[in-house]
């Protein structure tokens, strides 16, 4: 059972409570689908380590946990765009650029699929959908600075919930660019160099992810008020 | 020892992609800390800007009034006293000098009349820039065509802004007055051009008279304070300024600049 309890799902976890103190009760649908992506992403790593436990037990007949992740995908591409047109509505009209973006990654993942099958890292679907993360804040980030109005930034949740995907997405570049290298490479005898990147930048991710979902809360409340 | 180099380059490249974002939000912190800063600035200016418009709202009515004062006393005042006087001293035996005493008093009431018309048309000035600063320059000349002394060529550009500004419009109105009533008392001018243009968010009243002009150096610090500085103070308070052109013999021209609405 200890072995559920990773750093990572701790981390996530953790970001889930938060999530269905916070969030449940939104009135919003993207804030509310927070919850439920969460809840899929613990259910994903849970499943993971499950797995994991497997491959180690009959590696001669059982396969390493990576299509568990790539199943992942079509919840992490899909979840925060949709996020990111509520967000961005405010600013500029964006859902026809995002819902493209959206075509893209999944035709992508389609491609891989057919490719590369389900059992090996869809690696080019992740670096796509980095990059389009990662353009997706800056111009919120953009929009922000164009924008004459002032938001107090310190309890702006849809603010740290761009900050933690930039953090997230950016961090890992380097990552997902030298992935098929690093998966070689084992800084200790028990983990790959990737896992201790993943953790600092999930950690980064979780925290503002958590952050902004109190931000949010205490915004419905403070105008509900 | 590759993988040691591997590690090494990944790491320092994530910090590297790391602290890329942390500047980001650091620069974005500190440009919107100064964009509230810019806000709360400009917040002041306006309720200084407000408070100045409104002082001056006021000084301008307390010398609209001071104005009438002085004329009901000075001008109508002496007018019907003089009326009374007239006609209490006529001797209905003596019809020939009773009619003559009548018509004293039937001028004197007429030009009492007048000059009540003019307090009147003083006091109408916030009522008539309701319907917008060039309707209000129009009515201004339809008034002083009819004493038939002036000819006066109004011109107004075709795109001046559609949304007005009546703070701007009554003291920009005001100051015209005070040209206007400059050129009555002082310019012995036969012929006035108004011209109301708009450019580039500047709005331009220019007022040429063909008087008797002065020379602005050699006017006393009272006559420059009673109407040139005024108009100068109200121009600056509304982000303007006023400019003028005048010599001995050529006339007078004035222009207002005011940055519009």
């Amino acid at each position: 059972m200890s072995r559920y309890f990773t750093f990572n799902t701790i981390v996530e976890l953790t970001c889930l409570l938060v999530a269905s103190i916070c969030l449940t009760k939104d009135s919003n649908r993207a804030w509310r689908g927070m919850f439920w992506f969460l809840l899929i992403t613990c259910v994903t790593e849970m499943t993971g380590i499950y797995v994991k436990g497997l491959y180690l037990a009959d590696r001669a007949h059982v396969r390493p946990n990576s299509w568990v992740y790539n199943i992942f995908i079509i919840f992490e591409i899909c979840f925060p765009s949709l996020m990111f047109i509520k967000i961005l509505t405010k600013y500029a009209n964006s859902k026809p650029t995002i819902l493209c973006g959206l075509a893209i990654m999944y035709l992508v993942y389609v491609y891989e699929v057919i490719t590369d099958g389900i059992f090996k890292k869809h690696n080019l679907t992740i670096t796509l959908m980095a990059v389009l993360f990662v353009l997706y804040s800056l111009y919120y980030f953009y929009c922000l600075l164009k924008d004459e109005s002032y938001i107090n930034l310190k309890y702006s949740p849809a603010f740290w919930w761009v900050s933690g995907i930039l953090f997230y997405y950016f961090g890992g570049t380097a990552c997902n660019i030298f992935y098929n290298k690093l998966s070689t490479v084992i800084v200790t005898p028990k983990h790959y160099l990737t896992y201790y990147i993943y953790n600092a930048l999930n950690l980064i991710l979780y925290s503002c992810w958590s952050y902004s979902f109190i931000c949010r809360k205490w915004l419905t409340k403070t105008s509900a008020a | 020892m590759v993988d040691k180099d591997i590690s090494g380059l990944i790491i320092i490249t994530t910090l590297i992609f790391l602290i890329a974002p942390a500047f980001l939000v650091l620069y974005i912190f500190i440009y919107n800390r100064r964009k509230k800063r810019h806000i709360e600035e400009k917040a002041q200016m306006q309720l200084t800007f407000e408070a100045e418009i409104a002082k001056t709202q006021y000084e301008v009515q307390e010398q609209t009034m001071q104005t009438i004062g002085a004329d009901l006393h000075d001008n109508i005042g002496q007018l019907l006293s003089l009326t009374s006087l007239t006609l209490n001293s006529i001797e209905l035996d003596n019809r020939l000098k009773a009619r003559e005493k009548v018509d004293a008093a039937i001028d004197l009431t007429v030009r009492s009349i007048k000059e009540m018309r003019l307090l009147g048309k003083l006091l109408q000035g916030d009522q008539l820039v309701v319907s917008g600063l060039s309707e209000a320059i129009r009515h201004e000349i339809n008034w002083m065509e009819r004493s038939g002394k002036y000819k006066i060529k109004y011109t107004r550009a075709e795109d001046l802004p559609a949304a007005n500004n009546p703070d701007k419009d009554l003291i920009v109105f005001r100051i015209l007055q005070e040209i206007l009533n400059n050129i009555i008392k002082h310019a012995h001018a036969s012929r006035i051009y108004i011209n109301l243009e708009y450019n580039e968010g500047t709005l331009k009243l220019e007022i040429t008279d063909n008087g008797i002009g002065f020379n602005a150096d050699e006017l006393t610090d009272d006559q420059r304070g009673m109407g040139l500085q005024n108009m100068r103070k109200r121009a600056v308070i509304i982000g303007g300024e006023v400019a003028i052109k005048s010599n001995p013999g050529e006339g007078t021209q004035i222009s207002i600049f005011i940055p519009y609405p």
